[in-house]
């Protein structure tokens, strides 16, 4: 189960405020959308959430532990238990599709185990990694080379190595901004449904506005930095949405 | 950045002129003097007329001998290669910045100390010690073990394995060094450790190239192998000398093409492997 708290927690990169003093809260099994212009930090957020980056100021808590008082042992055990699915995927293009999915493995096992079952899946892995497929729409790609794969299936490939990790919580950075409309909502929709099917924490920042008012209960406005609205998506107004991404202005001005 | 590119090319052509000069480099030079003339004549005629049989009146058979020179310098070749491969992994994973700066922002501790301290002086080190390795040329390791402790198989060996294990290192660690590291962070993200995450999503990336690269290498160890065969080791080098030094040019010719054929067969075989590889 996982459970995220992000208690006022400031990153800077350099000197530049990546986020400032934000606190967030995810509860086993729930779903929220990030949006926000782009700068506004929702990467950031993510990145907070399986200890990528470390608060200069604030903490970070998984579960019942702050990451910044886990070893490295700990810290390493709670990323392998949150699948990322990054915006521009990190999948290894010469390899085939099953070998990608199951290095989603390579925190949960030993090192030859893991490395083993990158480079020669077992009966058991492929097995699970072509249900995996099976369940994210590709299964006959399985044994395909990922870099001959089309963008859309690319992207399955990284949502099922993240599923392969059996994680407890999936976190998805931009997942629709580099497909094409009509596979954006089957993408969100994918990701939503998996995650209800398997009760697990979602969080996935987005720009369209129109897929994160459909798909999550809950949104979480962000701009230059700060949360400017965590509500429930029916107490959500245009005016909020305005707001932040400043559309009252610019309209006005074109007026 | 179109001004400067503009200016080294330059600069390039420049010293190349200059260089030129100063060596008094001239065309000239090309054409032999005098009886120069009959032997150049001689030994470039016998290219097209290669020789077919023993010409040597020594009773030796020339395709035995072609044979076995041929034999040796694939076997000296392949073992020499083995051992630098061996030489060119383990320094050249050592020698490349990405291994030692592959980020785990979880590191704490003595993890951080040793990347801040120790890692910068293991690096150095390894870049400084492949350097030496191939700043010395396969000739010249050999001349030193012949007047160090006599020229065996082994020291032939290990004078090509040498220089090329530090060539073989100096380009991996530039290809592992170029992979993106992208994969390799998102299995960092996933729990891997820095060094799964290396073997597992950043050497991939980087093996077609490296292997592409030793089959090259592959390629010049038969012909250093052959001219070993000029300090006593029984490749086809030591038969050209044989037949040179007999005025024997027909012959030199025979073991020319044996030569040329064996790198054609490695090029053709690693073309196969090679496709093998990118397209698998």
């Amino acid at each position: 189960m996982a459970r995220f708290q992000i208690e006022q927690a400031t990153v800077r990169y350099g000197t530049f405020p990546a986020v400032t003093g934000i606190d967030f809260n995810l509860d086993p099994g729930e779903s929220v959308g990030i949006v926000g212009p782009s700068g506004a930090g929702k990467t950031t957020l993510l990145r907070l959430l399986n200890g990528a980056v470390r608060p200069s100021v604030g903490r970070v808590k998984v579960d019942d532990s702050y990451l910044d008082m886990l070893s490295i042992g700990g810290l390493r055990a709670v990323r392998a238990r949150v699948g990322v699915i990054h915006q521009d995927l990190r999948l290894v293009p010469n390899l085939r599709a099953v070998q990608n999915v199951v290095s989603g493995q390579i925190g949960r096992r030993g090192f030859f185990a893991s490395l083993r079952g990158v480079f020669f899946p077992g009966r058991a892995d492929v097995a699970r990694a072509h249900k995996i497929l099976e369940r994210v729409g590709i299964p006959e790609k399985l044994f395909e080379r990922t870099d001959s794969l089309s963008g859309g299936q690319r992207q399955r490939v990284a949502i099922a190595r993240a599923l392969f990790q059996s994680p407890d919580a999936l976190l998805a950075d931009e997942p629709v901004s580099s497909v094409d409309p009509a596979r954006a909502r089957d993408t969100v929709a994918l990701l939503t449904q998996i995650s209800r099917e398997r009760e697990l924490s979602l969080c996935v920042s987005l720009h369209n506005l129109e897929l994160a008012r459909e798909f999550f209960p809950r949104l979480i406005g962000m701009r230059g930095g700060r949360i400017v609205f965590d509500k429930p998506t029916d107490e959500l107004h245009n005016a909020d949405f305005e707001k932040l991404y400043d559309l009252s202005r610019s309209e006005i001005l074109n007026d | 950045m179109r001004g400067s590119r503009r200016i080294v090319l330059l600069a390039i052509v420049i010293a190349g002129v200059w260089a030129a000069f100063y060596l008094d480099l001239a065309p000239g030079q090309l054409i032999p003097r005098e009886t120069g003339w009959k032997v150049a004549r001689e030994f470039f005629s016998a290219a097209i007329r290669p020789a077919a049989v023993d010409e040597s009146g020594l009773g030796v058979s020339l395709w035995g001998r072609a044979a076995k020179g041929a034999w040796l310098t694939v076997v000296f070749a392949a073992t020499s290669m083995s051992l630098a491969l061996v030489l060119g992994l383990v320094f050249g994973l050592l020698a490349s910045a990405t291994i030692w700066e592959l980020e785990d922002s979880g590191s704490n501790g003595w993890r951080h100390s040793f990347r801040r301290f120790v890692a910068p002086v293991l690096y150095t080190t390894a870049r400084a010690f492949i350097a030496l390795l191939r700043s010395v040329h396969e000739l010249l390791w050999a001349t030193l073990f012949l007047a160090a402790v006599g020229l065996s198989d082994a020291t032939a060996v290990l004078a090509i394995a040498i220089p090329y294990g530090g060539t073989l290192a100096k380009v991996f660690s530039e290809m592992i060094d170029e992979a993106p590291r992208g994969a390799a962070h998102a299995l960092i993200g996933a729990g891997a450790s820095t060094t799964r995450a290396f073997f597992a999503a950043l050497l991939p990336l980087a093996l077609p190239d490296m292997a592409a690269y030793s089959f090259y290498r592959f390629e010049c160890a038969i012909r250093s192998a052959a001219i070993l065969g000029f300090f006593g080791i029984q490749t086809l080098g030591s038969f050209i000398v044989q037949s040179f030094e007999l005025n024997l040019y027909r012959e030199v010719w025979t073991y020319l093409y044996v030569l040329f054929a064996l790198v054609l067969i490695v090029d053709w075989w690693s073309g196969l492997l090679r496709r093998r590889l990118v397209a698998a």
